[in-house]
């Protein structure tokens, strides 16, 4: 490892140019913080309505409004972060099809109009059938729609910590916990029991998993390539500790905790505080992970 | 035709005059380059030693820069150079995530990615580009790769067990190859860079729309 060698080469730059900053910041935190909202709403509605169809059908107009808004926020904020935004229109003219930039605006369009179509199913024509149809194809497309975050950052080729596998797991699990967050929110206490149970084990679990899976990457990472190792630094001691770690708490172990809670207790309001904090958290371990590889210099 | 450049970092002085000679070329605003020569000093005194490094695009064969842009605003044209389309970019920064070796930058003016184009434009009137005519030592070579009988293909041939390119794990398979260079000079890990040591000391790092 090169690192190793500046206590006997005493390597220091003397004179360069100032290097770039934090080129994707919180503009992009919330669009995935938006698109596992929007995408995992989906999946928590696909399954409620196959599991508890009675129970839950109350869910389906309010369920496809909100992933409406929050994907609609995620393309607001994947359209503000364009140095030149008013080109948006290119993607589609210009397509380059090996970017998973253009893979997932296409997407995403696709799944804006599936919702629509859901919409327009559910509340001008009142059909429960159509909805739940239109509703198998759009939870198809929210797996590639949440994916392709994942893709994109394995093409940074550069930031050597977001790999395709990790990635991919997070961000299903973060549209996931998301989802599940987002449904409790939405169904209080019109959900029996049974459904809150499930919904709370789904939060429960996805941030278990997640959490391992931060973990893993935090223990086990840079002891492959040191350039990961470089990066992890920023949350081992250096400026991005503090944040990592609240977002830890806040998205994964809180969460586990009061799930646990109130399966015990049977607490609703446990589980309520459970979500926020998932959600909150969520942001903010997003956050910290898309800047820290951003802070190494490449050159 | 592949072209390709070379730099013999034992011959580099530090001069900076292939730096200045882009900038005025290619007029690359205030606060960016397309090229930088970095120097790091390596030892103790007094066993101290000052490296300098031409460091610029790389025009990678396997180039991620190009894979990412969602618009083919990056783009190969037929003699391997990895080209700028600034009309067609959206300016998304992907390529500046993608680059491994930070050669992309968002021009503040026009607020689309640019980079080093090794001098397309000169290329095309059959000049060399102008950090090449610049450099007072010849330590830029630059020509053909795919010619056996060019300056840079025998250069190489020379030099074997001595040419170089930053990050080969990447997988990018860079055309800009260094003779007589270390991990020092190739490998950013391998420095210390401490503030207060920039161009400009009070600006340690660019914010061009960047959003922390
Ligand atoms: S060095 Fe960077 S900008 Fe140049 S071709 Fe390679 S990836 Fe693209
Ligand atoms: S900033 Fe421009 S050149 Fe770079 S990937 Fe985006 S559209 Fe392509
Ligand atoms: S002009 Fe030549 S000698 Fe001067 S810094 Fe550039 S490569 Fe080195």
């Amino acid at each position: 490892m090169v690192h190793e060698t500046l206590a006997a080469t005493n390597a220091i730059v003397v004179l360069d140019v100032a290097l770039p900053s934090v080129f994707w910041g919180w503009i992009i935190t919330m669009n995935m913080w938006a698109k596992s909202v929007g995408t995992g709403i989906i999946f928590l509605t696909f399954f409620l309505l196959k599991k508890y169809p009675e129970q839950t059908g109350f869910i389906r107009f309010p369920a496809v409004v909100i992933s409406i808004v929050f994907i609609h926020l995620f393309l607001f904020f994947t359209v503000i972060d364009l140095h030149q935004m008013f080109r948006f229109w290119h993607i589609f003219f210009y397509p380059h099809l090996t970017s998973a930039i253009t893979i997932g605006a296409w997407m995403a369009t696709g799944f804006v109009g599936l919702l629509l179509a859901m919409t327009y199913a559910i509340y001008m024509k009142k059909d429960e059938a159509m909805y739940d149809k239109l509703l198998g194809w759009t939870t198809l497309l929210a797996i590639p729609v949440t994916l392709y975050t994942a893709g994109l950052m394995a093409e940074a080729t550069a930031r050597e910590l977001w790999q395709m596998p990790t990635e991919s797991a997070q961000m299903i699990l973060a549209a996931l916990l998301a989802g599940s967050a987002t449904m409790l929110l939405l169904g209080g206490n019109k959900f029996s029991e049974a459904v809150k149970k499930d919904l709370a084990l789904v939060l429960g679990f996805s941030a278990a998993a997640a959490f391992i899976l931060y973990m893993s990457e935090y223990i086990f990472g840079g002891m492959k390539a040191e350039e990961v190792a470089a990066t992890l630094a920023f949350v081992k001691g250096g400026e991005y500790t503090a944040m990592f770690w609240i977002g830890q708490v806040l998205a994964f172990l809180i969460p586990m905790a009061l799930v646990c809670l109130s399966l015990k207790n049977k607490s609703y309001y446990l589980l309520k505080i459970a979500a926020v904090s998932a959600l909150v958290g969520l942001w903010v371990s997003k956050h910290v992970w898309l800047v820290i590889p951003q802070l190494l210099n490449m050159s | 035709m592949q072209l390709g450049f070379l730099v013999d970092l034992h011959l580099c002085m530090g001069c900076k005059g292939c730096e200045i000679a882009c900038k005025v070329e290619n007029e690359v605003p205030l606060s960016t380059w397309r090229l930088r020569v970095k120097y790091v000093d390596v030892g103790a005194f007094p066993e101290t030693k000052r490296t300098f490094t031409p460091l610029r695009c790389n025009h990678c064969a396997n180039a991620p820069c190009e894979r990412i842009c969602p618009v083919s605003a990056l783009h190969y044209l037929e003699n391997g150079i990895v080209n700028i389309d600034k009309e067609r970019c959206i300016g998304c920064a992907g390529c500046v995530m993608a680059c491994p070796y930070g050669a992309i930058y968002i021009d503040p003016q026009t607020q689309t990615a640019d980079k080093c184009t090794y001098c397309a434009h000169r290329i095309a009137s059959s000049m060399m580009p102008s950090c090449v005519v610049a450099c007072p030592v010849e330590a830029n070579i630059f020509g053909d790769l795919d010619d056996p009988t060019s300056n840079i293909s025998k250069y190489i041939q020379q030099h074997q067990g001595d040419v170089q390119v930053r990050k080969p794990e990447k997988g990018t398979d860079p055309h800009h190859f260094y003779v007589g260079g270390g991990n020092v000079q190739l490998n950013p890990l391998a420095s210390f860079r401490g503030e207060g040591h920039n161009l400009f000391n009070n600006l340690t790092h660019i914010h061009l729309g960047g959003h922390h």
